[in-house]
């Protein structure tokens, strides 16, 4: 029953790889002020190709690439742990509750969690935000409120088989309350699926604020590599785009194969058949 | 999962949508006519024409009437006009959903056999360096957003190689017939798909990869190969095939990412279906157009699903809930 998760997340190549560029990513936002410049600022240096002074080059307005690349990158982080936090907040609460509570209230909340998981979410959420245009933090609330069924219905039904399962009921049968065991049982057991309902929204919410940025939907104070693509794509025909949009795309790219690799790892290590050292 | 369960849920989700994309204009701040049509046409219109269009939206009506109105009108086929083409919204939208369905179920086939056989493939392969290698390529396009790889191929194919076309669906006012025409769609296909098939791939390939290893440890694949079958036989006949259902079921459920996938790859080759005709509706708030295609879309998508859910049961008797 008890897997030790972070062991074995070590031990797998494709976790590694994930963890490793993780950190990296959080390292490179948490020092974005020091090794950047304001990435607003426009300068009349247009189209410079990379140098010294500007690592990746300026844009069409002057403006500093590499501190947009970098700047980029805390818009992204701060969608996706916004999103992947907030969604999986909101799964637990209304998954674990359904199971523990029961009766009419699971059956509403079930019904709700399959209609929205059949509603092709990207659509809704375009037509959404082409509507009200949202701020960054609004948008974070929006793909959260789109996206937190998936993780609820795995957590609902872990919840379930837990309340039934062997361990639980020997923690019961030598008295243990119902908090010792919420917290020392249920929560640890229910761990891993967090995790994993995390990343997978996490990934899914990089992408979704980089293809509406794209599309031109989008928070105008902030930078998005999804809108520095957008905007670089209209000079294809300079050779700009090597060292503008290319370096967005990679970094979009990079980001969400860190959550890919890491949630692919943790399945992995969750599913017993599919874990080597168990075969 | 009974049938009737399975309605309700499709049923409500259905009703959602509706009820977004009726209330979303009528919320926003101003009269819902700036929302439902822009500023921009508002200040062009007579007062006349103004009074035609808040009667034919019932919007001097309570709210439940005007939704009971727009749920009349949607079943007439009516999803409003559009003032910046000049046209009825749902012609204009027939007219773009030819391409995005070419685009859609193109890359829908391919990415599916191209998937499994790769998967099969690998899993038989498991832990060799083929395996690994197959895989790590696998996880790595995965990580590729569609909008992503598509502006890396046009990049690469269409502008640094000039292999291809650079936008578009045909070759705009060619004089051509027949054959060449022919050629010609399929020489402005072949990058849009590609890109397509390169993102839709993976996922169907790891499905494959893992139900193949599971399959592979069936003591019937023992049995198969203790009768001496060739391994190709007992790869394909009978572990690939015992791998395939949930691929099967998953395409369909697919079809919800692929439609998206094609809406940003459709914007960058500026290919001539739905997901153009959307980004151009947000470039001009055009918002008729905009709601209208992504009714039509959702609804097809959710239908979709919906017939894959219908004939599950069919493909494996074994299955009889989803989860």
């Amino acid at each position: 029953m008890h897997i030790k998760y972070w062991e074995e997340l070590k031990k797998d190549t494709f976790g590694k790889i994930g963890l490793v560029l993780f950190l990296f990513f959080i390292v490179i936002v948490l020092i974005a002020p020091f090794i950047t410049r304001d990435p607003q600022v426009q300068t009349a240096l247009v189209f410079e190709a990379p140098s010294l002074e500007h690592l990746l080059g300026t844009n069409d307005v002057g403006q500093d690439i590499w501190s947009r690349l970098v700047w980029g990158a805390r818009t992204s982080l701060l969608v996706a742990i916004g999103v992947g936090m907030l969604s999986t907040f909101l799964g637990a609460l209304i998954g674990a509750s359904a199971a523990l509570i029961g009766g009419w209230y699971e059956e509403i909340a079930m019904r709700i969690i399959d209609a929205f998981l059949v509603i092709p979410t990207v659509i809704l959420l375009i037509l959404v935000a082409a509507f009200i245009r949202p701020s960054i933090w609004l948008l974070i609330v929006l793909i959260s409120f789109l996206r937190w069924q998936g993780g609820a219905r795995i957590i609902r039904s872990q919840t379930l088989s837990l309340k039934e399962s062997v361990h639980i009921s020997a923690a019961k049968s030598f008295g243990a309350s119902r908090f010792y065991i919420l917290f020392r049982h249920i929560i640890p057991d229910l761990a891993p699926i967090l995790v994993v309902s995390f990343i997978y929204s996490a990934r899914m919410a990089v992408f979704m604020e980089a293809g509406l940025a794209f599309i031109g939907i989008t928070d105008p104070s902030v930078v998005s590599w999804g809108k520095m693509m957008h905007h670089a794509l209209n000079f294809y025909y300079l050779d700009i785009w090597k060292w503008w949009l290319l370096p967005a795309g990679m970094a979009l790219s990079a980001l969400i194969l860190v959550f890919a690799f890491l949630g692919y790892s943790l399945e992995k290590i969750m599913d017993p058949r599919l874990r080597k050292s168990n075969a | 999962m009974n049938l009737k369960r399975k309605i309700t849920n499709y049923g409500i989700a259905f009703l959602i949508i509706l009820s977004l994309n009726f209330l979303l204009p009528r919320l926003m701040p101003g009269t819902p006519l700036t929302a439902i049509y822009g500023e921009e046409v508002l200040v062009q219109m007579t007062p006349e024409f103004k009074a035609s269009l808040i009667k034919r939206f019932a919007l001097d009506e309570p709210l439940y009437k005007q939704f009971i109105f727009y749920i009349f009108s949607l079943f007439r086929g009516d999803l409003g006009y559009s003032y910046y083409q000049s046209g009825s919204v749902f012609q204009i939208i027939l007219a773009h959903l030819p391409w995005t369905f070419l685009l859609v179920g193109f890359s829908l086939i391919l990415s599916t056999i191209g998937g499994i056989i790769l998967g099969i493939e690998s899993g038989w392969r498991r832990g060799k360096i083929t395996d690994k290698a197959i895989l790590t390529g696998m996880m790595t396009l995965s990580g590729f957003p569609s909008f992503f790889m598509g502006i890396m191929l046009l990049l690469f194919f269409a502008v640094n190689l000039g292999l291809f076309p650079l936008q578009g669906a045909r070759t705009p006012y060619a004089d051509i017939y027949g054959i060449w025409l022919v050629l010609d769609v399929v020489k402005h296909f072949i990058l849009p798909l590609a890109a397509l098939v390169l993102v839709e791939v993976s996922g169907c390939y790891l499905l494959t990869r893992n139900t193949m290893i599971m399959t592979l440890r069936k003591s019937f694949i023992l049995t198969a190969k203790a009768k001496g079958l060739p391994d190709k036989k007992v790869r394909y006949r009978h572990a690939g095939r015992n791998s395939l259902l949930p691929v099967v079921t998953r395409t369909g459920i697919k079809l919800g990412t692929a439609v998206t996938g094609a809406l940003f790859i459709e914007i960058i080759f500026s290919y001539p279906g739905v997901g153009n005709l959307i980004y151009s509706s947000l470039l001009m708030r055009d918002y008729p157009v905009l709601q209208g295609t992504l009714l039509m879309v959702a609804i097809f998508v959710l239908a979709a699903n919906f017939f894959v859910d219908l004939i599950y049961k069919k493909l494996d008797p074994r299955v009889q809930n989803a989860y």
